[in-house]
Parts: structure tokens; C-alpha cells; sequence
């Protein structure tokens, strides 16, 4: 019985890891040509990142992060057998999460209100280099932002499931993989920072 | 079987420790980028970022601690080896077109 259990978690955890590689080639596409791009148009790469707010890409960092640290404590939590701070360490996951997308809805409603997001007027007047930099930031930074979004409905589904377990050794595998979903989407951040933050 | 993850390694001292440790890194990635470092600019910040990665990956995803055939151990290497053998080729292709 527990052999079973034990091969059905190693099982559900491959096909995790097998989902997380294939996320990890999506995105590595895209990476691919944005290094494409920056080698060609260098220079407008470096004018066009000097306009994006450094202070909210920074906070935006650390506060995925600390999502990533909730998270890792929350399945810790979990093991352990204690429902309820799991659910607490969840929830301050789910809500840095939640923070996190609305720091990105001001950065991207700033850049709206300044007539920059992909084929506006006033940025098609800017030379090629500037318009692709915006294409790929607006594109790698909304498809990140679209899985965080996954992430915290299936984290809200977890607390539910969470919260209606009567017994007291709960199925932490959901959990886990769950959490795995998560620092995926933290270490594709981790990356995306530095690449459209930190030019200089 | 004998491939169980063993829960009591990691305790929330490690995670915090990590987690201190990814806001160290955050910091100087943020203050070496306002100095101008040129051409080794990318280098450093990519590097600071891989370490990051492979921090998230050993400890929070728990690659470190996995036991039995090392599969996810060696999957995640392999892929990112695939990776940057694309990105070499793809700038093989760029520069001398």
C-alpha cells in the first residue's frame, strides 16, 4: 500500500518535471530571439530599457522571492502536519502573488498612458531596435504574468483542497508539484529582471 | 523502495538562509548595474541570475535532496545544456550570415 503511494508520487512528480521542461524551452525560445535582438540593435535595447521604472522591476523581484520563500514553507508546514499554518504561509503566498500582478498592471498602465505598447502610433515612430525591445518586454513579461495567474488559481484550488481534508497525514504531492509550478514562474522572473531591468 | 525524499534535511532555517541569500544577490545585481561594467555588464548579471536559479532549484524544488536514480537531478542540467547549445548555434548563425 505505501510502496503504491510512494510510486504514484514519483510518478505524478516526473510528469511535473516533464511539464517544467517543456516550460523551460517556451520560454527559452523567446530568450532566444530577445539575445537575437539585443545583439543587433544593442544600442536602442539600452535606450528603450533606460525608460523602464528599475524601483518597481526591483520590488517586484523581491516580492516573488518572498513568494517563493511562503511557498517552500507552506509545503514544509504541510509535512509536518500543520494544516493550519500551511494555509496561512498559502494565503501569503497567493497574496504576494496578487501584489505582484498589480504592480505590473501600474508599470504596464504607465506605459500605456505614455502611448508605448505594441503598435501604437508614437512607438511605430521609433526606430526598429526600440519597437522590438517593447514587442518582446510586452510578450515575455505578459506570458510570465499570465502563468503567475495560473499559479494562483491552482494555489486557491489547493487551499480548498487543503481545507477540506479530514484526515490527519493529508497528500502533500499535490502541494508539491504545485509549489514546483511556482519557483518556476520565480526563476523565469529571475531571469526576465535582469534582461529588461538592468540594461546598461 | 528506498528512493524516498527524506523531509527532515530541509528546515525552515534553510529555506530563510536561501531566502537571505537570493536578496543579497538580488542587491548586488541591482547596484552593479547602476555602475557601468561595459561589456561585462550582461556577463555579471547573467551569472548572478544562473546562481539564483540554481539556488531556487537546489533548495525550494528540492533537486538537492532527491534520491533514488537521480532522474530530475540530471533532467534539468540536460535541458539547460540543450539550451545554451541552441542560443551558440542560433549566434553562430547570427554573426556570420
Amino acid at each position: 500500500m505505501d510502496a503504491h503511494k510512494n510510486q504514484h508520487s514519483i510518478g505524478s512528480k516526473t510528469g511535473m518535471w516533464l511539464f517544467i521542461l517543456s516550460e523551460i524551452l517556451l520560454f527559452g525560445g523567446l530568450f532566444i530571439l530577445y539575445s537575437v535582438y539585443r545583439y543587433k540593435y544593442a544600442f536602442a535595447f539600452h535606450l528603450a530599457a533606460e525608460e523602464l521604472s528599475r524601483p518597481f522591476g526591483t520590488i517586484n523581484t523581491l516580492i516573488l522571492i518572498t513568494s517563493s520563500l511562503t511557498m517552500a514553507l507552506s509545503i514544509l508546514y504541510l509535512k509536518k502536519g500543520d494544516r493550519t499554518s500551511s494555509l496561512l504561509f498559502l494565503a501569503a503566498t497567493m497574496f504576494l502573488g496578487f501584489l505582484f500582478l498589480f504592480i505590473k498592471y501600474f508599470e504596464w498602465a504607465g506605459k500605456v498612458s505614455h502611448q508605448i505598447f505594441p503598435n501604437s502610433p508614437r512607438l511605430l515612430e521609433r526606430n526598429q531596435g526600440e519597437i522590438l525591445f517593447y514587442g518582446l518586454y510586452y510578450s515575455m513579461t505578459g506570458l510570465h504574468a499570465l502563468h503567475l495567474l495560473v499559479g494562483l488559481g491552482v494555489l486557491f484550488i489547493m487551499g480548498i483542497l487543503i481545507a477540506k481534508q479530514k484526515e490527519n497525514s493529508p497528500n502533500v504531492v499535490p502541494l508539491e508539484n504545485s509549489g514546483l509550478y511556482w519557483h518556476l514562474v520565480d526563476i523565469i522572473w529571475i531571469f526576465l529582471f535582469p534582461l529588461f531591468y538592468l540594461i546598461t | 523502495m528506498e528512493n524516498n525524499e527524506k523531509p527532515s534535511i530541509v528546515n525552515h532555517r534553510t529555506y530563510l538562509a536561501v531566502w537571505v541569500g537570493l536578496i543579497i544577490l538580488t542587491t548586488i545585481t541591482v547596484s552593479v548595474a547602476s555602475r557601468n561594467l561595459g561589456q561585462w555588464s550582461i556577463a555579471v548579471a547573467l551569472t548572478i541570475a544562473a546562481i539564483k536559479a540554481g539556488l531556487v532549484l537546489s533548495y525550494f524544488m528540492h533537486l538537492k535532496y532527491e534520491r533514488g536514480i537521480g532522474l530530475f537531478k540530471w533532467m534539468i542540467p540536460g535541458i539547460l545544456i540543450l539550451f545554451i547549445l541552441f542560443i551558440g548555434l542560433t549566434f553562430f548563425d547570427v554573426a556570420f550570415r
